[in-house]
């Protein structure tokens, strides 16, 4: 599985939202062993670039093209328990065990 | 090295009133542009970026990250934060900024690690609390020296 924090210059937040997304999985006991997770800028944004995708509520735009269940829009990209909610749902829809 | 990098000399107080979005992200960049770290092209880049796609740097309550891409002009990394005394709308007033962080990245791995401590200094609420209440420079340096000895 692989699942992608996107922002629009693919350097900055979208880092910090990778950073909080594997920060999140060890918190949750999660084996991430199968889990690839990364970062890119939004022309980056395409169905099989990942499985997932998280991104800034303002890029909200920028995603409308790709399926629905596979996108996380973030109020705020540093509020883990937001971003928590939201990876849970995703490791919850994979069948993958959590704490 | 987050405190290496957000110091006394990169750090700034500043007044709200009458000042623009871009006028802050300008002046939170100065102390990069005077080092010479920045190019004033890198300055223009963050602004346009923002114009062109809207308030996306608003990273979370009261915080903007403004950065643009290492080629805009970026010639050594650096990192500088303005905080205002009251909130500036970024953008439009569902996008009210404190504290204006601004990053130049140099295309390696080395900025990773001084967003990585960026990021576990936002992700505590309690000092953004104390950064954004803080009434010198040193406070807030003091802060971020704190954080990153732990």
């Amino acid at each position: 599985m692989k699942i992608a924090a996107v922002c629009q210059s693919g350097l900055g937040s979208s880092f910090m939202v990778q950073m909080n997304i594997e920060n999140v999985l060890k918190e949750e006991n999660v084996d991430a062993s199968d889990i690839e997770i990364t970062h890119f800028d939004t022309g980056g944004l395409n169905e099989q670039s990942a499985d997932y995708f998280f991104l800034g509520s303002d890029l909200a735009d920028q995603a409308s093209g790709l399926p629905k269940d596979r996108v996380y829009l973030l109020k705020s990209l540093i509020d883990k328990e937001e971003l928590r909610g939201k990876v849970n749902d995703i490791l919850d829809k994979e069948n993958i065990q959590h704490s | 090295m987050l405190s290496s990098l957000l110091t006394a000399e990169t750090i700034q107080i500043g007044h709200a009133d009458k000042i623009s979005w871009s006028d802050a992200i300008r002046k939170a960049a100065e102390p990069l542009l005077s080092t010479g770290k920045i190019k004033e092209s890198y300055i223009k880049a963050m602004i346009s970026l923002v114009e062109e796609n809207g308030p996306y740097i608003n990273i979370g309550p009261n915080i903007a990250l403004a950065h643009a891409r290492p080629e805009n002009g970026v010639k050594k990394m650096g990192m500088s934060l303005l905080k205002v005394d009251s909130a500036i709308n970024l953008v439009n007033k569902d996008h009210p900024i404190k504290l204006f962080f601004v990053l130049a990245a140099v295309d390696n791995t080395k900025h990773l690690q001084a967003l990585k401590e960026l990021t576990t200094l936002l992700g505590n609420p309690d000092i953004v609390k104390r950064i954004e209440k803080a009434s010198s420079v040193s406070e807030i340096v003091r802060e971020i020296k704190e954080d990153d000895e732990k």
